[in-house]
């Protein structure tokens, strides 16, 4: 359980070393990974280092060229998202819509951690790292599922985060995997035996900052959000030299002027109800609240490497449901954002809820894919599943909003203000869709996203920033008398037309991934795992993890054959049932 | 140094009045008059002989266990376990005690001898004990429905954690003496304990009903 996840001590180098020694003696059926003499700073004893048959030579390392290809990889799976478009497509089809019954468990591994998992498990030649709950990371043989190190982050005593101590998995690149810890670190590790090569601080725990989300590797520069909504923060985006842990640029995500045009609608046109002479009042007394103002960024920035753009959403403002302290639209919460690459200056952003005060805000990451403009002509898009249950559909080159798809779940009351007493409106404060990653399958035109119904009332009571701990302005209290259910949902981008949709008996967060197989696959809080038929949402096969399917899956192939992989450890958010397995599937 | 037994018993003399943590209109003489000998007996004590590296945390950390229990097992059922509470809770317990956003006169007087470093070796100190068993009943199957129930509602585990372990700077409720579960609860709701706002606005959130029964199971986890 959680304290005996603190309390062990790590001892990658002999797992390392049993692995090598083990892959050594069964021959060149399981190649251990290329092994290289590990760098300073801690480099393996000289006897430890066998060199394994190099079957196919040394493809461990993630090249940019590597990485800019990743989508049409059918071998590796190198980008939390797939690629840096993100669209966890898989471009393999072996595992297909008249084939997929015959799914089986490869192998199950099982973590020292039981807790919340939301690792996107990384694939690279053959060989698998995974995260945990606590900021662990694992390197598994992905053939087997056989550990080959294990790094546990010796977390400082200050860890201040919401939603549970989730990590969403590693980046690769070159000879390194990177790893955003709960403490808000970034740590470099050596991917081959997972030593710390560096550790660079991010931002200050005690200030509410920490880190769950994977980074992503780009041209030399490791970028990383925040968490911190709920605390008060001042968001960012930053990067980081890959080499040795430097800052490059930071991005806040709360600009110094962020009160904005006073918008009165959301994206959709729906009157917030925002009372603007109150809130100019207020501007006038307190001034700017951009220190405090949140602006968590909690998931992957997509690449536009046409363009050297980054585009990324911002979530909420601080404090999320009292909006009494933070007068203006509170730029850039709740945005779409692109920024340059190199040099981290804003290029664009949409806001789609100025002066959020039910926290539905903006955290599934953003998708790179060409959509029809309202002309019909195609342009480079960009879009955005939101908590309001909404695809977001937009013009990648100045963030401008093309259309929002149909509501995948049902709204009521929007937007009625919070009261103390609590004030009914769906979507609840999950969602929609929560940080879960969306897939999308281009050839299709659709976009897969899972979604939560989850009643809620909405309470505003207002005290002062109470210096990095939670300031929620209220409570989101989820109504125990009302139905709660989820759904699997195919939208049509270029139309925003739902095109089919699967309920399912629970909330749903994770993600999912569509393959070139016609498959789409995602987990549920009951811990069924399901493939669907990516055209028509038929359900063809599924698999009772035991345990909470609440992470995006992924898939690769070793030694040409196809495994679809993904970490069954339930959730804290939503109290779904935990566990420590990660699990891959493949033909039997 | 002798001095520390001697003077932390005089000073935690209150132990059965019925809640002697919180700042309370009604609280009892002696306990006030225990605080104000404590603030002499620290500004003297503490502090010097913290300046001075002559103690060490375990030293220093008697004047804790004086209430909070030599074994870890407080005498007074309103005050908090520590021993193998998280380092990162306990800390900014202490920082708050100092800065006045947690108001116990007590407390403030203790921590506001101590310096950064000094609280989180305490809060390390303590969190490595381990966690005593206070022998408390399980709750009933009423008071375990309304405490899930409560949970869903306002997601207590979203933060204290599977089994309400804690971690960080989250504290570990599992287990936690019942009075003062009870206690806490109630003065987040009145704000009486001011230092997590976030905290009171769940417990707003929560009804009052409920404080009883997720106190029990709680504290018989």
């Amino acid at each position: 359980m959680i304290p005996s996840a603190r309390t062990y001590s790590l001892a990658a180098a002999a797992v390392f070393a049993f692995a090598l020694s083990a892959s050594a003696q069964q021959g060149a059926k399981q190649p251990a990974p290329a092994v290289a003499p590990a760098p300073a700073p801690v480099a393996a004893p000289a006897q430890e280092v066998v060199k394994p048959p190099a079957k196919y030579g040394d493809m461990s390392t993630v090249t940019q060229d590597l990485l800019n290809r990743a989508g049409d990889d059918g071998n590796n799976f190198l980008l939390t998202n797939g690629d840096y478009d993100q669209h966890r497509f898989y471009p393999n089809r072996q595992i297909n819509r008249s084939n997929v019954t015959r799914l089986r468990p490869a192998w199950i591994f099982q973590t020292e951690v039981r807790e919340s998992m939301e690792t996107s498990p990384i694939v690279v030649n053959g060989i698998m790292y995974v995260t945990t709950s606590f900021s662990h990371v694992y390197a598994l043989d992905a053939r087997t599922g056989q550990e080959l190190w294990h790094y546990k982050h010796k977390l400082g005593p200050i860890t201040t985060y919401c939603c549970g101590p989730n990590n969403r998995g590693v980046a690769a690149y070159e000879d390194k995997v990177y790893l955003a810890t709960l403490d808000s670190k970034l740590v470099a590790l050596n991917a081959k035996t997972g030593a710390v090569v560096w550790q660079s601080d991010i931002a200050d725990p005690e200030l509410g900052y920490s880190e769950t989300m994977a980074p992503t590797a780009v041209k030399g520069k490791i970028l990383v959000g925040t968490n911190g909504g709920e605390y008060g923060i001042r968001g960012f985006v930053k990067a980081f030299d890959a080499k040795d842990g430097k800052l490059l640029w930071t991005f806040n995500t709360i600009p110094d002027n962020s009160v904005g045009t006073w918008a009165e609608k959301d994206a959709t046109g729906r009157d917030m109800h925002r009372d603007i002479a109150a809130e100019k009042a207020q501007l006038a007394k307190i001034g700017d609240p951009y220190k405090t103002l949140g602006g968590g960024v909690w998931q992957n920035p997509a690449v536009d490497l046409a363009t050297n753009r980054i585009y990324f959403v911002v979530g909420n403002p601080s404090p999320d449901l009292d909006g009494s302290l933070r007068p203006g639209d509170n730029l850039y919460t709740n945005s779409l954002v692109s920024v340059d690459l190199d040099t981290g200056n804003y290029v664009c952003h949409f806001q789609y809820i100025a002066h959020d005060v039910w926290d539905l805000d903006a955290v599934s990451p953003a998708v790179l894919v060409d959509v029809k403009d309202k002309d019909g002509k195609v342009v480079p898009g960009v879009i955005h599943a939101g908590k309001t249950g909404h695809v977001y559909v937009h013009n990648r080159s100045d963030c401008s909003l093309i259309r929002f798809s149909e509501a995948m779940v049902p709204q009521e009351n929007m937007w009625v203000l919070p009261t103390k007493d609590g004030a009914r409106m769906l979507p609840g404060a999950n969602g929609g869709v929560e940080w879960s990653p969306m897939a999308t399958d281009p050839r299709f035109g659709l976009t897969y996203a899972i979604n939560l119904h989850q009643p809620m009332t909405y309470h505003v009571d207002s005290t002062p920033y109470p210096q990095g701990k939670l300031w929620l302005g209220g409570a989101f209290k989820v109504i125990p008398t009302e139905e709660q259910w989820g759904n699997v949902t195919a939208v049509d981008y270029n139309t925003g037309k739902i095109r089919w949709q699967v309920k399912t008996p629970q909330p749903m967060i994770g993600g999912i991934l569509a393959t070139a197989g016609g498959l789409v696959f995602t987990g549920e809080g009951n811990g069924w795992f399901k493939a669907y038929d990516s055209g028509t949402g038929a359900i063809l096969w599924s698999f009772q993890a035991g345990a909470g399917v609440n992470a995006p899956p992924s898939s690769y192939t070793v030694d040409g054959k196809q495994y679809i992989v993904v970490a069954a450890g339930g959730n804290v958010q939503l109290d779904y049932k935990r566990g420590n397995a990660i699990i891959a599937f493949t033909l039997d | 140094m002798s001095l520390v037994g001697r003077n932390s018993e005089a000073y935690c003399a209150a132990p059965r009045q019925p809640a002697h943590y919180g700042l309370r209109p009604n609280a009892p003489y002696v306990f006030v008059a225990a605080a104000r000998a404590a603030s002499v007996w620290l500004a003297f004590g503490l502090s010097s002989v913290v300046a001075a590296h002559a103690q060490t945390i375990a030293e220093k950390a008697q004047i804790c266990s004086a209430c909070h229990g030599d074994n870890g097992t407080p005498p007074d059922k309103a005050t908090p376990v520590i021993a193998g509470q998280h380092q990162g809770y306990l800390y900014l317990q202490l920082r708050d005690y100092k800065n006045g956003t947690r108001a116990n006169e007590v407390m403030a007087s203790i921590a506001g001898a101590l310096e950064r470093d000094e609280m989180m070796a305490l809060a390390e100190y303590f969190s490595k004990q381990p966690w005593p068993n206070l022998r408390q009943p399980p709750a009933g199957a009423e008071a375990t429905a309304s405490a899930r129930r409560a949970n869903a509602a306002i997601g207590c585990t979203g933060c204290h954690l599977g089994e309400y372990q804690g971690d960080g700077t989250q504290p570990r409720l599992a287990g936690q003496s019942r009075d003062y579960l009870a206690r806490t609860m109630q003065d987040f709701r009145t704000r009486a304990r001011a230092n997590n706002p976030g905290m009171s606005d769940l417990m707003r959130a929560a009804s009052e009903a409920d404080i009883a029964p997720m106190a029990d199971y709680l504290a018989g986890l």
